[in-house]
């Protein structure tokens, strides 16, 4: 273990000196800070639960960091930080304190967040200089007993988004303007099941997942009439959607109209890589630890979609009673 | 060691061959041995199951079986012993269709051309799937005719390959149900084991075969056949992954990068794993549970990326 925290101070004295050596006019550092805390919340049966969460948010605050033209060389780097001796609450060892993992980001081992390869379970800052290829949607999480930990609530987005050679932010999920949107929203996918969040140690409750809760943007959302997430759009503009898989069984995307008919959206990006051939689909099955960015445009008369997920056990795919949550765009 | 030792027998063949303008197809013959017996997950968690599975040596079950090779163009010959009190057959998905089970005592021959390089699933499709999940699943992986680390002929290169045959066992209302003659109970599946290569993940996390371990600048092509039932959606660390097959359906490049991907129960799945820079990383499943041994975090379907 002393070797790697020798090697992470020797780093983090490197980023230090490194500005002088290559001085760019809008390279940004992005710093934010997160720490540990619990949030009880009523579920939509009456029944409290208790999450952990970063900084009191469920899902956390959003994290974005920027990437620049192409020919530029100027690059933002995201300093992430747990702060040290906020780590209440926690479990007691071996799963004791908390990390933050960057979902995607392919860091290096000491920047991962993983406290079996090495990395501190009291607090650190996490480090990222994401480039141009890596425009789209990541997440950041703890990765201490991550079957606890990510179920607790320990999850947000994380998103790269695109900046012009001045560092003004792109309304768009890649610097292939044909991604530019109107609107955008994170649909943070996550599920519940409330004995994992009282059951500590290596538990038996770990070996089986019964979720009883399901949610977007940490919201149940269970009808049309009471979404989890909702915007008012124009008619006839761009809607992107960054679907963001921290769930624990399959799932279904699909964007509806008041009757049910499914409607195309085209996909842009998966887990934070563009694709060569934008897709455009009216399903998309999103699977734990996946992200997906889409996009629709709105019809020109006025009316009403619902962008929803719907749960599916791990087995056959069946949907779980009441396993749909609705998102919903009104225009 | 032995897929080396062939592949230069046969890139050695295939320079002589070449020479006299002639093309070559070897003949690989395997027995299988259905074997009921049990099979161990190491380590806190762990446990010994009710096994059934197929095995190269008669006497013990092989979880999963053990892995058949072969290039395209090669004549396959697998001979199936069935040295268990019960039917069974033996399937490789997309290659054979001769489902007929074979009695206890009996036998049975199957024999292909190898046609289309990739990884493919084979398994016992009888019994309303008890019996794959007690152990009879495995991997066949069939190579370019030319012998070259492509995944297929003009396919992208590798420098070294895994194989990941998942699945996961229940061992209450499936295992000890089934290996003491009892009746399953298929409409209820709470697997509380999930397995890489038979392993958990304490094991499978220093297993040579599973690992992913090499030098940065190399690649790694990972084959992923999944014999369970659950969706098994893994997730890499350290860099994506390129994904070149999907359910025997070559992609198209450029590949798409994924860093993680879901591999359905029957599924299967060909990933090359760039080793890009130094350091360790883990491989997991990013679904809760999955990840254990009956609870006992990390036992479950995970495994170390090592570059170096
Ligand atoms: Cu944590
Ligand atoms: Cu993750």
């Amino acid at each position: 273990m002393f070797p790697a925290n020798r090697m992470k101070l020797s780093l983090v004295a490197a980023l230090l000196c490194a500005p002088l050596a290559y001085t760019t006019a809008q390279a940004a550092n992005i710093n934010v800070t997160r720490n540990v805390s619990s949030l009880n919340k009523t579920m939509s049966d009456g029944v409290r639960v208790t999450f952990w969460t970063f900084s009191g948010a469920l899902p956390a605050a959003a994290v974005e960091v920027g990437v620049y033209p192409d020919g530029t060389t100027t690059t933002d780097t995201l300093n992430l930080t747990l702060s040290m001796g906020m780590m209440t609450p926690q479990d007691s060892a071996p799963y004791n304190g908390h990390t933050i993992h960057m979902h995607g980001a392919d860091v290096k081992t000491s920047e991962d967040g993983v406290p079996e390869t090495y990395n501190d379970v009291n607090g650190d800052t996490y480090t990222w200089t994401p480039t141009r290829d890596m425009a789209g949607s990541y997440m950041y999480h703890c990765h201490v007993h991550t079957v606890k930990h990510l179920e607790m609530g320990m999850y947000g987005p994380l998103i790269v988004r695109p900046k012009n050679a001045s560092g003004t932010w792109l309304n768009q999920l890649t610097h292939n303007t044909a991604t530019a949107y109107d609107y955008v929203q994170n649909y943070v996918l996550s599920t519940v099941d409330p004995a994992y969040h009282t059951a500590t140690g290596d538990s038996t409750v770990f070996a089986d997942y019964n979720p009883k809760y399901y949610m977007i943007a940490g919201n149940e959302g269970k009808t049309t009439g009471a979404p989890a997430i909702s915007l008012t759009a124009a008619k006839s503009k761009k809607v992107a959607l960054r679907l963001i898989g921290i769930h624990s069984v399959s799932s279904t995307f699909t964007v509806k109209d008041g009757s049910g008919n499914a409607k195309p959206f085209t996909i842009y990006t998966q887990d934070g890589r563009a694709l060569a051939t934008p897709q455009s689909v009216t399903s998309l099955d999103i699977s734990p630890g996946q992200r997906f960015d889409v996009i629709f445009t709105t019809p020109s008369t006025a009316g009403t979609w619902y962008p929803q997920v719907t749960y599916k056990n791990l087995r056959d795919g069946g949907t779980y009673t009441n396993g749909t949550v609705y998102g919903r765009v009104t225009f | 060691m032995t897929w080396q030792c062939r592949l230069l027998g046969r890139i050695m063949a295939a320079i002589l061959l070449f020479a006299v303008g002639a093309t070559e197809a070897a003949v690989r013959n395997y027995t299988l041995y259905i074997t009921a017996g049990s099979h161990t997950i190491n380590g806190a968690g762990g446990a010994t199951l009710s096994a059934w599975g197929y095995s190269d040596v008669a006497g013990s079950p092989k979880i999963p079986g053990p892995v058949l090779t072969a290039y395209e163009g090669d004549t396959v010959n697998i001979t199936v012993v069935n040295n268990h009190t019960l039917n069974h057959n033996f399937v490789i998905q997309g290659v054979t269709t001769d489902a007929t089970a074979i009695a206890p005592g009996g036998n049975r021959v199957y024999s292909f051309t190898a046609s289309t390089a990739g990884s493919y699933l084979y398994s016992d499709t009888l019994n309303s799937a008890i019996n794959r999940e007690m152990g009879l699943y495995g991997a066949l992986l069939v190579g370019p005719a030319d012998g070259s680390n492509k995944a297929w002929t003009n396919g992208p290169s590798y420098s070294f390959q895994r194989t990941w045959v998942i699945g996961e066992m229940d061992k209450v209302r499936w295992n000890d149900v089934a290996g003491s003659g009892g009746t399953v109970n298929t409409s209820i599946y709470k697997p509380n084991y999930f397995l890489m290569n038979g392993l958990g993940g304490f094991d499978a996390m220093g297993d040579p075969n599973t690992t992913i371990d090499g030098v940065v600048g190399t690649s790694a092509l990972v084959r992923i056949v999944n014999g369970g039932q659950f969706s098994h959606a893994l997730h890499f660390h350290g860099n994506h992954v390129q994904v070149l097959t999907i359910n025997g359906v070559r992609q198209i490049s450029p590949y798409k990068l994924v860093d993680a991907i879901n591999i359905p129960p029957m599924g299967t799945a060909d990933v090359l794993y760039v080793l890009n820079q130094l350091g360790e990383y883990p491989m997991h499943v990013h679904t809760a549970q999955m990840e254990t041994a009956n609870g006992v975090y990390l036992n479950g379907v995970a495994t170390m990326i090592m570059m170096h």
